[in-house]
């Protein structure tokens, strides 16, 4: 099974291509641009949940680091949520520039906060949970979102 | 474990990066006065007096000035490391930088010496200021990547040619050279090409280019010695530089031929980047691409023609390569910026980055930029065109700066307003 890291970042280059596909499709037509949107916001809020959920709590058990790198990264999860609800809404409203505007900064935003992450919190996470890696993996891919 | 790069008040405040970004194209509009103002036959030399200041004026005023700001940007992200102080230490090395750089451009153009001995004390502080402290910095990561490897190796040749550059300013200021003056140019020239810029740009684009484009990864033997092989070719160059000459060019074959391999690569994996929107900072990853294998390739063959198109050289790989590659960043990080510091200071309606820069403005940019470097090749053989294309060329400066300023009027004017919400809770300090 994949270490926390492996998974966790392998989970980030997925969000990427759905982004991708979802830019693709916009640029296509934004009329039928609904599907590869709710694609893309569905499995990055998976993502964040994976983390905020299982990840971000085994990390804060074991560290007792609870303000600490994962309290910053909840904050820029709440940054990226809004964002990806304004694209969403700029999708209905079918207004194009605003949506490549808001995709653009998320995209750049994303991309810091995954690097932060890959760099030093799955790192660590690794280093101090490496016993559990395990049973933390199968509870990220078996969690429901809610 | 330091979390520092993690919280938004520990990143630098954007005052850090920005200044260095604001000031570099005015030098660059700078170095389009003074080739208006130079005769054509002068600048095809690479010692004339002229050519110096002109290619310092872009290589320390932009150039530097660009890798600076984004270096003191990028290392808590890509590395995870803080450099200590990071407000007051940007500030004193741009203060140096700025005096130095332009000690130099009007030490060297006026010939006054006490200036230009001012300008190697100036200079070599303004980026010693920078270097060591970022090298020191390095020390604290705990996941080295290959971006980080190029990174210290970017940085160490950076220390090794400000040094070199001291020495060689301040004979011009004493009016003594000694007898391997021109050796140490030669160092000081090729290190800070491929040492400094070069590398640099390959660490980066390890991470940027799979990122921000979704561009397929690169694969991992290239991550793993690309860096490595290039930096025991300009080691196997300088030894050869200083004992055999004549074989010299081997060394550079060797350099030349994995930086034109990166360029194809670079080529190939935006083909294959799967976020197939286009924009100005593609075109410009593009064309560095293209001018970099041209450039490698004319660099080889320079020798072969008593180096009489070194300028040529110098124009494809400082122009087309890495002033490309310089120029497109500041189209993405500097609104980017701007952005992040007002949201995390808790404004909600912020412009969007494409409302912050007009992309026809850009494109036009790109376009001028483009017409000055094939004009200023053109300007080698018909000396008559040069002041036109330092026209074009300044124009195109004008218009970077003035595409670069707009966000950044952007960020003062909302900055001045209340945010929307009260985000002091989020600005704790991290726990070491």
């Amino acid at each position: 099974m994949s270490t926390i890291k492996e998974y966790l970042t392998a989970n980030h280059g997925h969000c990427d291509e759905l982004f991708a596909n979802m830019e693709d499709a916009v640029a296509n037509s934004i009329e039928s641009a609904k599907e590869a949107y709710e694609e893309f916001a569905k499995d990055t809020e998976r993502h964040f949940q994976m983390e905020e959920r299982v990840m971000f709590l085994e990390f804060e058990q074991k560290t007792g680091m609870t303000q600490g790198p994962t309290a910053m990264m909840r904050h820029e999860h709440a940054q990226m949520r809004n964002l990806i609800a304004e694209m969403g809404a700029a999708i209905e409203a079918k207004d194009k520039d605003k949506f490549f505007g808001k995709s653009e900064t998320l995209m750049i935003l994303m991309q810091q906060h995954n690097m932060k992450e890959e760099q030093m919190l799955y790192t660590m996470a690794q280093q101090h949970l490496s016993a559990e890696s395990d049973r933390i993996v199968e509870m990220m891919q078996s969690m429901i979102v809610e | 474990m330091d979390f520092d790069g993690l919280s938004v008040d520990q990143a630098p405040p954007i005052s850090a990066p920005v200044r260095f970004f604001l000031t570099a194209p005015l030098f660059a509009v700078l170095a389009g006065v003074l080739i208006l103002f130079s005769d054509a036959s002068v600048l095809s030399s690479r010692f004339s007096t002229e050519s110096i200041v002109i290619t310092h004026a872009i290589t320390i005023g932009f150039l530097s000035f660009v890798m600076f700001g984004a270096l003191v940007q990028m290392l808590p992200v890509l590395a995870g490391v803080r450099v200590s102080r990071v407000g007051l230490v940007s500030k004193i090395s741009y203060i140096f930088m700025l005096f130095g750089t332009l000690f130099m451009i009007f030490g060297l153009w006026l010939n006054i010496s006490k200036l230009i001995l001012a300008a190697a004390l100036f200079l070599g502080v303004g980026f010693l200021a920078l270097i060591i402290p970022m090298l020191l910095a390095f020390k604290n990561v705990v996941n080295v990547t290959a971006s980080i490897r190029a990174m210290i190796t970017a940085l160490v040749f950076a220390f090794l040619i400000t040094l070199i550059g001291m020495h060689l300013l301040a004979s011009y200021g004493i009016g003594k050279f000694s007898a391997s003056h021109l050796l140490f140019a030669n160092i000081h020239s090729v290190w800070a090409i491929f040492g400094f810029a070069g590398i640099l740009i390959i660490g980066v684009a390890f991470h940027v280019l799979p990122m921000f484009y979704v561009a397929p990864r690169f694969k991992q033997f290239c991550k793993k010695r690309v860096v490595w092989l290039i930096v025991s070719g300009l080691l196997l160059w300088l030894v050869l530089n200083i004992f055999m000459e004549s074989y010299a060019t081997a060394a550079k074959i060797w350099i030349a031929l994995f930086f034109w391999a990166f360029s194809t690569t670079v080529y190939l994996k935006l083909n294959a980047r799967r976020r197939k929107v286009s924009d100005v900072t593609v075109w410009y990853w593009r064309s560095a691409a293209v001018f970099m294998t041209l450039g490698t390739f004319a660099w080889s063959i320079n020798d072969f023609f008593d180096e009489r198109y070194i300028v040529i050289v110098a124009i494809l790989i400082g122009g087309g390569f890495i002033f490309s590659i310089m120029s497109g960043m500041l189209y993405k990080i500097v609104p980017f910026l701007v952005w992040f510091h007002l949201n995390a200071k808790g404004y909600m309606s912020i412009p969007t980055m494409n409302d912050m820069i007009n992309k026809k403005l850009a494109i036009i940019q790109y376009i001028l930029f483009l017409i000055s470097l094939i004009g200023f090749i053109i300007s080698f053989f018909i000396s008559a065109l040069l002041p036109l294309f330092a026209l074009t060329f300044m124009a195109s400066m004008l218009i970077l700066e003035y595409n670069v300023i707009g966000p950044v009027l952007i960020y003062m004017k909302i900055i001045k307003t209340k945010p929307d919400f009260d985000m002091s809770m989020f600005t704790m300090k991290v726990e070491n």
